[in-house]
């Protein structure tokens, strides 16, 4: 395979040629109420050729790779017709060509553990939600694991050989009073770790099983403004969502009016404000040891002090920017094109306690976790799986339908307590950008505080 | 196909073979530039089998050597879920208009001055606009056999149109965003397109705000996916026979307002989802779910049809709710194309007879309030505050939230004469409510 790939490459007639090969093995069980909905081993192979050609790209995906010359020319002859109709040509910044191989070290490898083993497993789970209450009416119980083995070659001399572990398990509790009153608990975990990571798992499943009973009789948020702590794992999904998102530099750097909103060295918030995207911390989702491009993972502060210090690239941004390639450069498979996408990407810990915190709100909202988060442009919108009226500087009765909503330089500005315990969060799910869902990240946080924060409702 | 299909019948009760093969070419336009061209040539095969009554499910690329699939899929039914239900032994007939000779032929040179030509006519409207635009043909086979006697391929073929305008200005950026998906390049029609998001542009250069109360709202067609999308939820099979639909047990009940009608049909000539039969070659048809406001029935896949004691309706998609879920993911139930019955009042009329309210083109987190309760709450995207008749500016930072199935039964104003197609996959008229919760700056 290797002479296979570093031939085609050398016949190529482009500027610049990568190819990217992908083996994937995969084992899915899912299970929905009393039945098991999907049992399932697969296995999958495919490619993409990436040519540059005058400065137009080219692009062939496909799964049929025995033909890799042939996949060259058809994205040479795609990168001549970009050239012929662009006056700007894309040029790349630099990086060092790279020969290595990077295995998983996996505790216990889920490879080897027998699809009835991980049946049992989750039937476990999902029988402790459904028997948790007679109100629970639905669940979805759903692990997930993907080995993947990706093959990156460039016209540079580059060649890497990456594993890529991945490991999900979803368990969901859906209740309801027999009314219109249907509520949801859920538990999101994901790694890229072996296969122990899914075990013992029994009370985080409980208690999915009891947040979807107890949001059964909590209020419905009024709408309005609030101060509002955030949890770690919701504190996460915002800053990845509502500010990671616009630090990606493919978002911007054909926008002269949007490179002048994100101006490296703008103040976005308190000096305590440091947020950080780490492409490699061992065990998380959101490891890249190499970037799609063969770039080297790196560990980017996009806020230091307050300050916007970074933006994320890959090496056509930051050719374009004058900057160095972060090694944000991500495909969520070989079906797709690398573009600029986060890593494991948090809000460092700061000096409160959560305590601390909730002592100085007088009337305000502790929202917990995401159930999920959209933006566009600098208008965000997520919700919280539920919330807690805080009273007095007193944690109170839960809430539901949380949806916190606001401008996120304004938020960024109005961050005003950051805990002392950051946490990270891998999920189930990932995060989706350009038609690429879902690509593994971790987001994390400390509890964080915000004020004036505008919650929908009634 | 054919010899994997000899092999599995001594092997297993039953087998069902679906492979898909797919051109697909998106051209991706970046801040008015061409910016890549892309081929993508995929091809996948699943496999489900029902042994010893049990089933089981496999998906591989690897088209020359299908003998590890079959081992996979066999592997998994030894522990799977009890079938109670057989693969389809339906005689599809084909279904005109899913193919379209012309999306076949047309080149990406082609495809490429279509796209120039739509940024030209933007930026003539507007030449301070950041425009981005992606032009996607697609061609692809769809294939499924099985050992209870079903063979069928179709051939089918898509061109999607989008286009995302944004203007930024201090300390505010305002984003269109839409988009067409047809069958035929006759159907496409860029200047519908760019008028659309001239008009909103045109509309949303002044900035206005809204009191936080209870107001009526117009949604656009493309709008009533923050409404609709608790009801394409609720109307699934699944979350009747689950539990987690409101609506189980309610057929016959009139729960909504009697003007308001809502039909899946999979047969619609050149509709955006239409094919011959669904991912699991049950014969495509028309299931009315709501007529005069009366609940008429739910969709289904053959899994959920045999467990409700229902028949399937054509809704076995692979990707569930939206599908798009290539070869790879079992098939579950899905929409088809959702249609919404149209009133009699043209949209500029609903406009006029508003005397407070708002028009909302686009919202922000749909799907993420409690969909099965009905509940929604949004932040608007793209909207616009209506005042004594006129659209007067354009509204930011500003909430929504209602109940659908309350304001769909007590509080439906009207619903607009000129249907869309939204989502690629809802056909639907404006539709006008009261009373929903408006939360303003």
């Amino acid at each position: 395979m290797e002479q296979r790939i570093k031939q085609a490459i050398a016949g190529s007639d482009a500027d610049y040629t990568e190819i990217r090969i992908e083996q994937e093995a995969r084992s899915q069980v899912l299970f929905r109420k009393d039945k098991l909905e999907n049992i399932e081993g697969s296995n999958e192979q495919g490619g993409i050729v990436r040519a540059l050609k005058d400065g137009g790209w080219g692009i062939a995906a496909f799964n049929d790779i025995s033909d890799l010359p042939g996949k060259v020319k058809e994205a040479a002859r795609m990168a001549r017709l970009v050239a012929a109709s662009i006056d700007t040509p894309v040029a790349l910044a630099d990086v060092d060509p790279v020969q290595q191989v990077v295995t998983a070290d996996l505790k216990r490898d889920f490879r080897t553990v027998p699809l009835e083993e991980k049946k049992k497993l989750t039937e476990e789970y999902n029988r402790i939600l459904l028997d948790y209450d007679k109100r629970i009416v639905s669940t979805n119980a759903r692990y997930t694991d993907s080995f993947r083995t990706v093959t990156f070659a460039n016209s540079e001399g580059t060649f890497i050989v990456q594993e890529i572990p991945d490991i999900t398990l979803l368990l969901v509790a859906v209740a309801s009073d027999g009314s219109q009153n249907i509520q949801q608990g859920f538990e999101s975990l994901g790694e890229a770790a072996g296969y122990g990571y899914v075990l013992n798992r029994e009370q985080e499943t409980r208690d999915a099983a009891k947040r979807a009973i107890d949001l059964l009789s909590a209020k419905p948020v009024s709408g309005g403004k609030y101060t509002v702590i955030l949890d770690p794992s919701l504190a996460g999904v915002f800053i990845h969502e509502a500010f990671g998102h616009f630090c990606e530099a493919d978002f911007l750097f054909k926008n002269e009016q949007l490179k002048k909103v994100m101006k490296l060295g703008s103040r976005f918030g308190n000096d305590d404000l440091n947020v950080v995207d780490e492409g490699f911390i061992r065990g998380l989702r959101g490891n890249v040891p190499f970037d799609d491009e063969g770039t080297p993972r790196a560990k980017t502060y996009l806020i230091k002090d307050g300050i916007l210090s970074s933006l994320l690239h890959s090496r056509e941004t930051a050719k374009k920017m004058g900057a160095v390639p972060t090694g944000n450069a991500r495909a969520i498979s070989y079906e797709y094109e690398p573009i600029v996408r986060m890593t494991n990407t948090y809000i460092e810990a700061g000096k409160q306690t959560m305590q601390q915190m909730l002592s100085e709100v007088d009337h305000g909202l502790y929202a917990v976790r995401a159930y999920g988060g959209q933006t566009m442009f600098e208008q965000f919108t997520f919700s919280a799986a539920y919330a807690y009226e805080i009273e007095h500087g007193e944690q109170g009765e839960m809430q539901r339908d949380v949806v916190l909503t606001g401008n996120v330089f304004e938020t960024l500005r109005s961050i005003d307590g950051i805990g002392v315990d950051l946490t990270m969060y891998g999920g189930s799910g990932g995060c989706g950008k350009g038609g690429q869902f879902p690509l593994p990240v971790t987001d994390g946080a400390p509890h964080i505080r915000i004020r004036n924060v505008t919650v929908g409702g009634k | 196909m054919d010899k994997l299909l000899a092999t599995l019948k001594n092997r297993v009760d039953q087998a069902e073979i679906y492979r898909r093969r797919a051109r697909t070419i998106p051209i991706e336009f970046r801040s008015g530039k061409l910016e890549s061209i892309k081929s993508n040539e995929t091809e996948g095969i699943a496999l489900r089998v029902i042994a010893n009554g049990r089933l089981g499910f496999s998906t591989t690329t690897d088209m020359d050597d299908p003998s590890a699939l079959s081992k996979a899929a066999i592997a998994a039914a030894v522990f799977g879920e009890e079938a109670g239900f057989s693969f389809s032994a339906d005689r599809p007939t084909p279904l005109t208009g899913v193919y379209d000779k012309e999306i076949e032929d047309v080149s990406e040179q082609a495809l490429v001055d279509l796209g120039e030509k739509v940024i030209r006519k933007l930026r003539d409207a507007d030449s301070q606009v950041d425009i981005g635009l992606s032009l996607v043909k697609t061609v692809e086979t769809v294939a499924i056999r099985n050992t209870s006697g079903l063979d069928v391929e179709e051939e089918r073929t898509h061109i999607g149109l989008s286009a995302e305008v944004g203007k930024t200005s201090e300390g505010d950026i305002f984003v269109l965003f839409d988009e067409q998906e047809v069958r035929a390049m006759s159907d496409l029609d860029p200047d519908r397109l760019v008028s659309r998001i001239v008009d909103f542009l045109r509309h949303g250069k002044k900035i206005v705000s809204t009191p936080s109360k209870e107001l009526p709202i117009v949604f656009t067609p493309n709008g009533t996916i923050a409404l609709l999308l608790p009801l394409l939820v609720g109307f699934n099979g699944q979350s009747v026979y689950m539990g987690t639909s409101p609506l189980k047990g309610r057929v016959g009940e009139r729960a909504f307002d009697p003007r308001f009608c809502l039909a899946d049909d999979g047969t619609i000539p050149r509709g955006p989802r239409s094919s011959a039969f669904d991912d699991e070659g049950t014969t495509s048809s028309r299931t009315p779910l709501v007529s005069q406001g009366t609940i008429e029935g739910f969709t289904y896949d053959l899994w959920t049809a045999a467990l409700a004691k229902a028949a399937p309706t054509g809704n076995g998609y692979k990707g569930g709710l939206l599908g798009g879920g290539g070869f790879r993911t079992p098939p579950s139930i899905g929409i088809s194309n959702v249609l919404v019955s149209a009133g009699d009042v043209d949209s500029n009329e609903i406009i006029a007879s508003i005397e407070e309210g708002l028009l909302v083109e686009s919202v922000l987190g749909l799907g993420q309030g409690n969909l099965a309760s009905g509940e929604f709450s949004n932040n608007v995207a793209v909207a616009f505050k209506i005042e004594d008749g006129k659209i007067v500016g354009r509204v930011k930072n500003t909430m929504i939230a209602g109940n659908s199935y309350n304001l769909l039964k007590n509080n439906l104003i009207v619903l607009g004469n000129n249907p869309m197609w939204a989502l690629g996959a809802v056909n639907t008229p404006a539709i006008a409510v009261g009373g929903v919760s408006v939360i303003g700056q």
